[in-house]
């Protein structure tokens, strides 16, 4: 018998486009619930699990194995870990199908995210409901990998964090690629990669998502510009005493500015120091320092200092030919406590499973 | 090179960064409210610097009070 949502949902026309081509969608054989291991069985793996019966857990970091219940209808993921062990959560397979855009015209999305992640389910739900193309790329490929493949297959949709984009349209080169949906989501987008992605794919529809783990999808801004429209805080979008947002009362730990009639993203609570006296966001120092053309990506991080409190330290990725001493001019644009006292070029920043930066 | 070289050799660098004139320093120029025209946040940034170069955290305990470039020097000698 096939109950639940899903099989129900999986548009005929669906093809998957693995590490060895176009890939056999035989559903998991059995009973569920199925443990499908991402790391080993890639988003094949679990695309077979989701055709099944059952629920579905996705491991990807085995250390933290799930405890099996039965029932059907839901994935089952790991959060990210980015803090601790990870920790297991139910997701109900009809709500996700419900918020997503399955599109009606054909599409080839690419799975930038890693698949056992919330935001790779999305992407993999998306084309299956949609009966669409998916490339998933082997399991933690790199950005440069991700561009061939990109490339081989033409993909026209895309989604990934502002930390992926960055790295792929230096990888993709000018290759000509036709996207049709440009999606940036998990980390905030900041004006200098909307202006770049718009200028390199000017007939792609460019989003930017603002989600949390707790409300899932919150907003959508597809104007090109950075933060979201004033108008849009609301009864549901709210703002704390310590100016970070809320999402139906719950605090998300975002803080955020207002600026005209434009709600900007200032960084994580969390991540802000004190330097001699003064409040800093490293993430407002990266959007300032990514401003300059011949930076591709950048990492600041704090560290504890005896004067101070805290310091900055700065790691970039420069474009190739870009000039080290042009770069380190426009850091002396920032205000003295926001400007990084070490600075180091580096060839790549670290990212964590979830395709952010690690802090 | 000992430390108090090194000191000499940041301070250098970043005097002239900020285009501020550079005065002789021994073991007993105060290195702040002294004859240099440094602030604090160039006195963090030397701090990184000489932490960098010599692979010392003197400080990683918590705060040493230090007022001279000589007894700067001696925390990251020792």
């Amino acid at each position: 018998m096939r109950k639940s949502s899903m099989r129900n949902l999986a548009a005929s026309g669906f093809v998957l486009i693995g590490p060895d081509g176009d890939q056999s969608l035989a559903p998991a054989s059995g009973n569920g619930p199925y443990t499908v291991d991402v790391t080993q069985m890639g988003a094949a793996g679990l695309i077979r699990a989701l055709l099944g019966d059952g629920d579905v857990y996705a491991v990807r970091d085995p250390s933290a194995p799930p405890v099996i219940e039965p029932g059907e209808g839901r994935i089952h993921l790991q959060t990210s870990g980015t803090t601790g062990t990870p920790k297991w959560r139910a997701h109900e397979i009809a709500k996700l199908t419900q918020d997503l855009f399955a599109g009606s015209a054909p599409a080839r999305w690419l799975l930038t995210f890693n698949p056992g992640s919330f935001a790779g389910v999305q992407v993999i739900l998306s084309a299956l409901i949609g009966g669409h193309v998916l490339i998933a790329p082997p399991y933690e490929a790199s950005v440069a990998e991700m561009a061939d493949l990109a490339m081989q297959h033409q993909a026209t949709h895309i989604s990934g964090t502002p930390t992926f984009w960055r790295a792929f349209l230096m990888a993709l080169g000018d290759r000509p690629l036709d996207l049709k949906a440009v999606t940036l989501g998990g980390e905030a987008a900041d004006q200098a990669i909307l202006d770049a992605l718009r200028q390199r794919f000017p007939k792609a529809a460019l989003r930017h998502i603002y989600a949390t783990t707790e409300a899932g999808r919150v907003l959508t801004v597809s104007d090109g510009c950075e933060g979201f429209p004033l108008s849009l805080l609301t009864d549901r979008l709210t703002l704390s005493e310590h100016g970070t947002l809320c999402v139906g009362g719950l605090d998300t730990g975002d803080v955020v500015e207002i600026v005209g009639d434009r709600v900007l993203f200032r960084g994580r609570l969390d991540s802000m120091v004190n330097i001699g006296g003064v409040k800093v966001f490293p993430e407002t120092v990266e959007a300032f320092i990514l401003q300059h053309p011949g930076v591709q990506d950048v990492r600041v991080a704090s560290r504890p200092n005896p004067i101070t409190g805290h310091v900055l330290t700065a790691d970039m990725v420069l474009k190739p030919f870009a000039d080290q001493n042009a770069v380190k001019a426009h850091l002396q644009g920032l205000p003295r406590a926001q400007r990084p006292v070490m600075t180091r070029f580096v060839e790549t920043l670290p990212t964590g499973q979830t395709g952010k930066k690690l802090r | 090179m000992t430390a108090l070289d090194l000191i000499r050799a940041e301070l250098t660098q970043i005097l002239s960064d900020k285009g501020a004139a550079m005065g002789e320093i021994t073991p007993d120029t105060p290195l702040l409210d002294g004859p240099l025209d440094i602030d604090s946040l160039d006195l963090a940034t030397l701090v990184v610097a000489l932490e960098e170069k010599t692979g010392k955290t003197p400080f990683a305990g918590g705060f040493v009070l230090f007022h001279t470039a000589g007894e700067l020097a001696a925390l990251f000698d020792a």
